[in-house]
């Protein structure tokens, strides 16, 4: 019971990546079935367009979790270089990059984010751009804290006093004793992306139809809650069974990695 | 209902008298002549032919507002006596009495600057009482006291109506809702034909959209019987043409456009378009409106078109519309009462900001027609042009508890009706 996090995880995961050979019609419109209830035709009911609920919450784990992982990977990448860049140089480079750090940290990130769907329109693309540009600020600024303690260790300057090159140092001296923090923060910024994501498409702006999205979904599914309760039940429960694992399993990564215990 | 005008319109939206009944000696000079009803503001004093012709002469006063354009061809308004007023034009319109639609203000507020906006006095049926966060009406007749409320949720506005809240919900509900209304034992749920005109319009400066037979193919790709049957409210029907057939401008000859995906297809393939099709179609994130595209662009696929759906915020939305960044857009027509629509949406020197000729419509055979005010052969024309892919004139509704009574809902959804509603008070 203690691997439930990972169970669940690994659920989606694995649904949305098999999705393609179950043979589902996410996007199949029958308006003969309008919010139908669950039935064995349609596990889950059907929704708004007589579409099979199951189906296109399969479909909507795909593109959360794809936005959700290249989201995190784009801003894990750019805010750690940039933290590591910054706490390590020290000096101008260090107020300048922090400068730029903090313009974007005074924006509330959901509001730039929605500026930005706004400006470059709707889509897939635009919403993971617009995700990116918001959230790579919490890595930098953890990363050159980290970064900031982590340069008088005798073993960095064991290593600068041996001559190696600065990139050399940054990876091989330094990341690594980094690793678990940002680990934890990656994490609970997947949890906070897919919520992201949601929010975008429940507002119209993330993903545009006909594709499946978790949030948009959300969005027409509140419209009916008082005549069809299973379309948002269905997809509230999944998100918060994904976002809850996410967490937990941030929770307990943290647990282990903790170097002060 | 706050206000009254000299004119109003019957059900064939034909000018008909309200304040004042009218002669026109010529399509120039016209004589109103005020009645007995409504004659008293609701600061108490009363409306004589002056406040008529402060009314216009303020309005004709303002700069730069499509009021003040409307009105330049009034040469002369003059008060003869208490209850006569003469129009004098600068050039002849026959339709000109039915541009007199609009709320007659007591002189005396004008003279001072009132602020109408904020504290309306008119001589309608019901009195301006407060507009903080809901708007507070007071019905002059018994003193009836109604207050309307913005909902923005539909499920909480159903709630509301349930649990006794509100009294009246009207317009704005998915249609599965309004039929779980109708099951409902506390409440009743009243239908009628609505005259809201919903379209698809198209850039006709597009390369693809410029050909007629394009467009004829995307028309031809939607199912407007089905849309309407299954996802609509009760009441709405396929639409020809902005103004409805039982308009006295409306065409009834005009019939709407079948679901024919096989010509279509064949139309485009006859057009040397290379399908699939890739059409953009921009709408608003309103929910209902992003269901109606979903459906549009599945059904569309048999046809070899592939609409890409983008849902914009009103205002990027509205100002893309605008500047004819689009291929197609979807809007409504709402109130729409006169043929001069026609002339304000499709004649070419009307684009935007002068009108609402947003996909650059350009054809002297119909400005000419407009200018004749030929209706029924603009409306054919209009449909063999397709500037516009005519959807549904969508149905109205009024879902109201069970002790409210004498309401109706109106075609175009106004809240006129409101002037009469009763409530039977529980003894």
């Amino acid at each position: 019971m203690k691997k439930w996090p990972q169970c669940v995880l690994l659920f989606w995961l694995a649904l949305a990546v098999v999705a393609p050979w179950l043979g589902f019609q996410p996007d199949a419109i029958d308006l003969a079935h309008i919010l139908d209830a669950p039935s064995l035709t349609f596990l889950l009911g059907a929704d708004d367009l007589g579409r099979d609920i199951f189906a296109r919450l399969i479909a909507g784990a795909g593109v959360s979790l794809t936005v959700a992982g290249v989201v995190t990977l784009v801003t894990f990448t750019i805010g750690t270089t940039l933290g590591l860049v910054a706490g390590y140089h020290g000096g101008w480079v260090d107020r300048v990059l922090m400068h730029i750090t903090d313009v974007f940290l005074a924006f509330p990130g959901i509001l730039l984010a929605i500026a930005f769907a706004a400006v470059l329109g709707a889509g897939v693309d635009n919403l993971i751009l617009a995700l990116c540009l918001t959230s790579w600020v919490g890595y930098a600024r953890l990363t050159r804290a980290q970064a900031l303690s982590l340069r008088g260790r005798q073993h960095v300057q064991a290593a600068q006093a041996l001559g190696a090159s600065t990139p050399r140092i940054l990876l091989r001296h330094m990341l690594p004793l980094l690793a678990p923090a940002l680990l934890v923060e990656a994490t609970f910024s997947i949890a906070s992306l897919v919520v992201a994501e949601a929010g975008l498409s429940f507002l119209g702006l993330g993903i545009q139809p006909p594709h499946a999205s978790w949030g948009a979904m959300l969005r027409d599914g509140a419209r009916y809650l008082l005549v069809a309760p299973h379309y948002v039940l269905a997809v509230g429960l999944s998100l918060m069974s994904l976002v809850l694992a996410v967490n937990v399993l941030g929770d307990t990564l943290r647990d282990n990695l903790d170097v002060k215990r | 209902m706050i206000y009254r005008s000299l004119v109003d319109f019957d059900a064939q939206f034909r000018a008909a008298p309200a304040l004042a009944t009218w002669v026109c000696a010529d399509d120039a000079h016209c004589r109103f002549t005020l009645g007995e009803d409504g004659r008293k503001f609701h600061d108490g004093t009363r409306l004589t032919a002056e406040d008529v012709a402060a009314t216009y002469n303020s309005l004709r006063a303002l700069k730069d507002t499509p009021l003040a354009a409307e009105f330049a061809n009034i040469a002369e308004v003059k008060a003869v006596d208490e209850n006569t007023v003469d129009f004098t034009l600068k050039s002849a319109d026959s339709q000109f009495p039915a541009r007199l639609i609009i709320g007659i203000l007591p002189a005396g507020l004008i003279a001072r600057n009132h602020d109408f906006a904020r504290h309306p006095v008119g001589s309608g049926a019901l009195k301006f009482v407060a507009w903080k966060r809901a708007l507070t009406l007071e019905r002059v007749a018994d003193g009836q006291r109604i207050t309307l409320e913005e909902v923005r949720d539909p499920t909480v506005r159903v709630l509301k109506l349930l649990r006794g809240e509100a009294d009246l919900l009207q317009g704005d509900l998915p249609p599965e809702l309004v039929a779980d209304l109708k099951t409902r034992p506390e409440t009743r749920v009243l239908e009628s034909p609505g005259t809201n005109y919903s379209y698809l319009g198209f850039n006709m400066q597009d390369p693809v959209l410029r050909d007629v037979n394009v467009r004829r193919a995307v028309t031809l790709a939607i199912d407007r019987e089905a849309i309407a049957r299954q996802v609509l409210v009760g009441g709405s029907r396929s639409a020809t043409a902005i103004l409805p057939p039982e308009h006295w401008a409306g065409n009834a000859a005009l019939k709407p456009a079948p679901y024919e995906p096989e010509i279509a297809r064949a139309l485009l393939t006859q057009a040397g378009v290379k399908l699939p099709l890739r059409l953009v179609y921009k709408t608003s994130t309103d929910a209902q409106r992003v269901r109606l595209a979903t459906i549009m662009q599945a059904q569309m696929r048999p046809a070899g078109i592939e609409l890409e759906i983008r849902s914009l915020d009103w205002g990027t939305f509205y100002d893309d519309v605008k500047h004819g960044k689009f291929q197609l857009y979807g809007l409504t027509w709402v109130g729409i009462k006169t043929p001069e629509i026609y002339r304000f949406a499709f004649r070419g020197d009307h684009a935007p900001p002068v009108g609402a000729n947003r996909g650059h419509l350009q054809d002297a055979e119909l400005d000419a027609l407009i200018d004749r005010q030929d209706w029924q052969a603009v409306t054919a024309r209009v449909d063999a042009l397709l500037p516009y892919v005519s959807l549904w004139y969508e149905g109205q509704f009024a879902a109201m508890r069970r002790d409210v009574t004498d309401y109706a809902p109106a075609p175009d959804g106004n809240w006129d009706a409101l002037a009469t509603i009763k409530k039977r008070s529980e003894q």
